[in-house]
């Protein structure tokens, strides 16, 4: 079963529209009695999108919901979702795949703030950039990303993996101020460069396979190691100190200066 | 006028010596009396049990600890969202709700009135600010003077009328209801980052113990004749072999007052361990228990501790420290000049911990020991050992062995040889548990003679009818039915009018407060003494001319004024 | 006429020892106040009654239209932003939260380029604190940290610490050592005993060596960590670890340069270490009189202290995405109400713009830079001097707003439940 979403023209096409009720397992009953919420008014789907749906399923692993048209201010797509595929052919708006368990989400463009919040499995793949947060927590959370995979092919904002607690986060570009702060398990590899990676870390693993600038003065450094494939040769750094912490940071280039 | 009439209510009255009687009940203007006309509104309680309006006289709901307990918490806020409805505000919160959310669902379990566990003087204006905002119930706030610098130096100069006096003057100035106790002493060492550890070590400078403290505000408080006791907090909470500490404490309770008990022990769980360290922790509710049985002087609540996620919030602040150094969650504290502290962090009781199944089963055995349930209240000290929506539970704990024995089972390995609970048969009846969710309270509290915990003529008409027939249900077996009906009435009415029907709000309500007042002689006048005025200007950070809570602050006020005996 | 122990409505320290000087309704003068605070007594030109833009220029209208008005364009909007509120009364910014959940709106406050972080970093690790109190009678020890006090909070030293003697501390100029952090010297660097000059951007680092020194593992510190040798940060330790009661005050130099909340969360996790050595607590340097108090109401009211997205009918917080700058600058906010404050004075440039494309509506005693945006403006009567009300000190302590006189203006909590009643229709609300 394929659902496409078409999103048309809007009045005030800067309100945001939340759509937590955009999950692959929810096409299963019909578009009927969907709605999304434009700011402080309530929408039915099809107000907001043009639906198609082709086919038919009989589980939400069968889904897929195509996203087309402006969907950057469009939220929390992919909330809980647990099976099914969603295909964001553009950019995404905030909260997309938060909570998300399983499944598959890829967004051809880029991705606004808190990609994968909360995530405790599944695939997330996100082709453009990600905004800040991307595959954190909430506020006052313990705990932000849990599980499942997570891809940003392009560079993320400040703040990645903040509190990291398990899964992998793979950023193939550079990351902004402060990846990995507060991570405690999980691994980040950073493909491009950073500055302040793992602020507080106490546990995990994070790799910086270019440089990281502003390099925190609280982490001891144990030696090297030979990271493949290229056989780069990695600083290996443990910490944070300041906070009793036992977690892996791997960089290419450091210096203490940002 | 309006006029209500709940018609074939099952009625339990403990305070009236109603055992259980099917009865009408009259209402007019808010008050219960012997009759109404045909024109009155009718509430037909046909089938349901139906009790005085549930008292809470130790929770925390509303004050400075308990908005930072939310302030710090987005997760629990988000834990618990509900959606604004017809009458009612939208709400936030599981474990420390906004003021709305503790009201909505206070009220849809039938409570009328609480107390506030914990008021430091200084920030007295905030807890009534907040109490505006809790609509459905009365409410009254301890007043904490643990570590108040005035009433300890009164206290070392062994001047009973003093510190007497200057209870009186602060409790009028604050609109506070009763003296609270929280860990004596300790607040003013932690202002140093030390503690106490018992009743008779002493605090550096004012040269005073605990017990001095402890006993001194016992006297006063009975000379300012004030409705409620001493309500204590024992030093020590917390730490394994506390109990001696608190059997202390209990000794040093003389029997004052021939309407209620003489000293209020609150959250008792928290304060009955035996053993030396966390390895070794076991219960000791019996001896305490023993100790509540043979003191008519007296009265405890349980503080029952529920599995799950909450918030524990007090003021004794280096508990709270050493909590935090034991979970390495997050921590706030909170120190108030010359008066006393608080602190604050989330746990998470668990029921592979021994320690925290140890805990769960103090509670209940406390309750099950005490013989007397005038003398054992039913209370988590909320959120603290659980939230209070937890308190359905607990009663169908207390009335069904069956269901204690089936939570053993879930308890970590190597608890049962820690606790007597598995070998208590005892299983508390209906009027057992209006004793203990009610009657008891308004007797402890002393606010039987304002109307409350009763429902006879001269009652205020607070009332909570639950879904349940008493005839027809054997709690022993049936407790999940108990547990639903105590989670949600078919009605509560409060000061005469319905507020809550199967748990939607009806009215957007206005709080009361109750606070208290004891007319002192003028000499004995803080407001005119020139060395508690100095001293004020001084060290305070605030003038005195600005530290009473102004009355614009009560929506409804209800002041229980008394003659001091100084 | 003198009013005594008037209580300051300048910032967040409530002085409440002002003697105010009042003759044929205007304040001819303030002592004890601070020159920021005799300042606010003494401005006069306030703006007559509501006004609202035409084409032409300003129109007078009466304040029952300019009500209406505000009503219908709250209704009519689909993402409402009520914004300000640091500069009146907590009955104003209760009615205000009560407002924005009625119409689905966002409320956010001053908090959001101020202090926020602050907040951020509480609700990952907590805060220790205390009232003034406790630093007056007790600190041996005070950190300032990113903030120049002589400036912004001119009494505070006066008052609560390095001028102000204390019952165990009798002497305090004396007996009381003053720590300051700054990137620059200001006035306040120059009282210190021991002044950390860092370079931009280096508050997290030096924070973080200063806790790995605390714990006993100093070895790892570099010799230099941005600007402050590792032996003044051995100093620094311990002249910390020996206090016998230390009090940590910071303020925007802390929360507003780089790493923002993880900066402060650096602070009270040193506060911490700290903690388990001596007597330590922390105390943010609030700005507005009672910025704190909106925290405070819009806690105990929605759960949360700022930003808080009413969109779907509950509470929901997160800030960056709901906060004001955030919203006004993606452009979500179709109708602004600004109360006590001056969003186009301090907001970024993408933000004020949005200001000027949608209605505005004003509530504040006087004219303003966000004036130039508003389609209509109510003057109010200003907190503090002609209405009383709620306000709370930084560090939590609630007091009561004295009103000093009378100039005839409805205050903002009448003005904000009138609107109430005008959307409910005048229901139980």
């Amino acid at each position: 079963m394929r659902v496409i979403l078409t999103a048309g023209p809007r009045k005030n096409p800067f309100i945001p529209v939340e759509a937590e009720t955009i999950v692959p397992a929810r096409f299963l009953q019909g578009v009927d009695g969907i709605t999304v919420a434009a700011g402080n008014r309530i929408l039915p789907l099809t107000d907001v999108f043009l639906v198609e749906v082709e086919g038919t399923a009989a589980d939400p692993s069968g889904v897929e919901v195509v996203l087309r048209g402006d969907n950057s201010r469009l939220k929390r797509i992919g909330e809980y979702m647990e099976a099914g595929k969603i295909r964001v052919e553009g950019n995404i708006g905030m909260h997309c795949g938060n909570f998300m368990k399983g499944g598959e989400i890829e967004i051809l463009g880029g991705a606004d703030g808190w990609l994968g919040r909360e995530m405790r499995g599944g695939r997330i793949l996100c082709h453009g950039n990600a905004s800040h947060y991307c595959g954190s927590g909430y506020r006052g959370e313990k705990h932000g990303m849990r599980g499942g995979y997570l891809e940003v092919r392009g560079n993320a904002g400040d703040f990645a993996a903040e509190y990291l607690a398990g899964g992998e986060v793979v950023i193939r570009g550079d990351c902004g101020d402060m990846p990995g702060v507060e991570m405690k398990g999980g691994t980040l590899t950073i493909h491009g460069s950073c500055t302040r990676p793992c602020g507080n870390m106490t546990g995990g693993t994070c790799t910086v396979l270019g440089s990281a600038r502003g390099m925190l003065p609280t982490f001891r450094r144990t030696g090297t190691v030979v990271h493949e494939p290229g056989g780069v040769i990695l600083t290996r750094f443990e910490g944070d100190v300041a906070n009793r912490g036992k977690g892996t940071l791997l960089a290419r280039e450091w210096q203490y200066t940002l | 006028m309006t006029e209500l009439l709940v018609k074939n209510a099952f009625v339990i009255d403990p305070l009236n010596g109603i055992r259980g009687e099917v009865m009408d009940i009259a209402v007019r203007d808010g008050w219960i009396v012997e009759s109404v006309g045909d024109g009155a509104e009718v509430i037909d309680a046909a089938g349901c049990l139906t009790l005085p309006g549930g008292i809470d006289s130790h929770t925390h709901i509303c004050g400075t600890k308990v908005n930072f307990g939310r302030y710090m918490m987005p997760e629990d806020m988000r834990a618990g969202r509900t959606q604004r409805r017809g009458v009612m505000h939208s709400t936030s919160g599981y474990s420390v709700p906004t003021t709305y959310g503790n009201s909505y669902r206070y009220c849809a379990m039938g409570y009328t009135s609480v107390l506030e566990g914990a008021m430091a003087p200084l920030e007295a204006r905030h807890t009534h600010e907040e109490f505006a905002a809790t609509p459905l119930q009365d409410t009254m706030a301890n007043t904490l003077f643990d570590g108040n610098w005035p009433v300890m130096e009164a206290v070392r100069d062994g001047d009973v009328k003093r510190a007497a006096a200057i209870v009186a003057w602060t409790l009028a100035a604050v609109k506070g209801f009763a003296i609270k106790l929280t860990n004596p002493g300790g607040s003013e060492c932690w202002g140093w980052g030390k503690n106490v550890h018992c009743i008779r070590e002493m605090v550096p400078y004012f040269g005073v113990s605990p017990a001095e403290i402890i006993q001194t505000l016992i006297r006063a408080n009975e000379m300012l004749r004030l409705p409620h006791s001493v309500h204590l907090h024992c030093n020590n909470l917390g730490v394994p072999g506390n109990y001696t500490c608190t059997i202390g404490s209990m000794d040093l309770a003389p029997d004052l007052n021939p309407d209620r008990q003489s000293l209020y022990l609150t959250h008792v769980q928290f304060h009955a361990y035996g053993g030396t360290s966390w390895k070794d922790i076991c219960s000791k509710a019996e001896p305490v228990a023993y100790t509540v049985n043979r003191k008519p002087q007296i009265t405890i609540d349980m503080g029952q501790m529920m599995f799950g996620k909450t918030t524990t919030m007090t003021a004794d602040g280096p508990m709270e420290f050493n909590l935090y150094r034991l979970h390495h969650n997050k921590w706030s504290n909170h120190d108030v000049e010359l008066e006393t502290t608080s602190g604050i962090i989330p746990v998470y009781y668990s029921r592979t911990s021994v320690v925290n199944c140890v805990m769960w089963a103090i509670g209940l055995e406390l309750a099950l020991l005490v013989k007397n349930p005038w003398q054992c209240l039913l209370a988590t000290d909320n959120p603290n050992g659980g939230p209070f929506i937890k308190y359905p539970e607990i009663i169908a704990l207390l009335m069904s062995r069956r269901y204690r024995e089936e939570e053993l089972k879930t308890l970590a390995p190597g608890t049962h040889s820690r606790i007597t609970l598995p070998s208590l048969d005892r299983e508390l009846d209906w009027h057992d548990i209006a004793v203990m969710t009610r009657a008891g309270q308004a007797r402890a509290l002393g606010i039987r003679s304002i109307g409350k915990g009763h429902l006879a003529p001269g009652a205020e008409a607070d009332i909570a009818i639950y879904p349940i027939r008493v005839d027809k249900t054997d709690p022993s077996r049936q407790y999940r039915e108990v547990i639903q009906a105590f989670q949600k009435t078919a009605w509560t009415v409060k000061r005469g009018r319905p507020v809550a029907r199967d748990g939607e709000i009806l009215v957007p309500g206005v709080n009361k407060t109750i606070w208290a007042r004891a007319k002192v002689r003028e000499e004995l006048d803080m407001g005119r003494d020139p060395e508690f005025a100095r001293n004020f200007d001084r060290y305070y950070t605030v003038r005195m001319s600005n530290y009473p809570v102004q009355d614009v602050y009560l929506q409804r006020s209800l002041c229980m004024e008394s003659e001091a005996q100084l | 006429m003198i009013v005594r122990d008037v209580i300051c409505p300048f910032c967040a320290c409530l002085c409440d020892d002002l003697d105010v000087h009042v003759e044929d309704g205007r304040v001819t003068g303030v002592d004890n106040a601070c020159d920021l605070g005799s300042h606010k007594f003494m401005t006069d030109h306030r703006m007559k009654g509501p006004v609202r833009r035409t084409a032409s220029g300003w129109e007078e209208i009466p304040l029952e239209e300019a009500i209406r008005e505000t009503a219908e364009l709250l209704e009519a909007a689909e993402r409402p932003l009520l914004y300000g509120w640091s500069g009146t009364c907590g009955e104003a910014q209760s009615a205000g939260v009560h407002l924005a959940e009625l119409v689905g709106g966002v409320i956010d406050a001053t908090t959001s380029v101020c202090h926020g972080p602050s907040i951020l970093a509480i609700q990952e690790v907590g805060h220790p604190g205390c009232t003034l109190g406790q630093v007056k009678n007790r600190a041996d020890v005070v950190v300032y940290w990113g903030c120049n006090p002589q400036h912004a909070h001119p009494r505070h030293l006066s008052r609560y610490t390095t001028y102000a003697d204390g019952f165990f501390v009798r002497n305090a100029f004396k007996e009381r050592k003053v720590i300051v952090a700054d990137i620059r010297g200001t006035d306040s660097t120059n009282l210190a005993d021991e002044f950390i000059r860092l370079q931009p951007g280096g508050d997290y680092a030096v924070l973080g060596a200063l806790r790995a020194i605390v714990r006993g593992k100093g070895d790892v510190v570099p010799p230099e960590v941005a600007g402050v040798s590792r032996e003044q940060l051995y100093r620094i330790a311990d002249l910390c670890k020996t206090a016998k009661y230390g009090a940590f005050f910071f303020g925007m130099g802390l929360t507003q340069t780089a790493g923002k909340y993880k900066n402060i969360r650096n602070a009270i996790e040193l506060v911490d270490e700290l903690s388990r050595h001596t007597k330590w607590t922390l105390t943010p340097m609030r700005g507005h009189f009672n910025v704190y108090g909106f925290n405070e109401v819009c806690t105990w009211m929605t759960g949360y202290p700022y930003a808080v997205d009413f969109a779907r009918g509950m509470a929901f917080y997160n800030p960056g995405e709901t906060t004001a700058v955030d919203i006004l600058a993606r452009k979500e906010c179709d109708m602004c109400l600004v109360v006590a404050s001056d969003p186009a004075a301090h907001f970024p440039a993408e933000a004020v713009e949005h200001l000027a494309s949608i209605p505005v509506v004003q509530l504040d005693p006087f004219p303003n830079l966000t004036t130039a945006f508003a389609r209509i403006q109510i003057p109010v009567a200003v907190s503090g001097i002609d209405a009383d009300g709620t306000a709370y000190r930084m560090d939590g302590v609630p007091l009561r707003l004295h009103r000093v006189l009378d100039r005839g203006y409805p205050d903002d909590a009448g003005i904000l439940l009138e609107i109430t009643r005008r959307i409910t229709g005048g229901g139980s609300r």
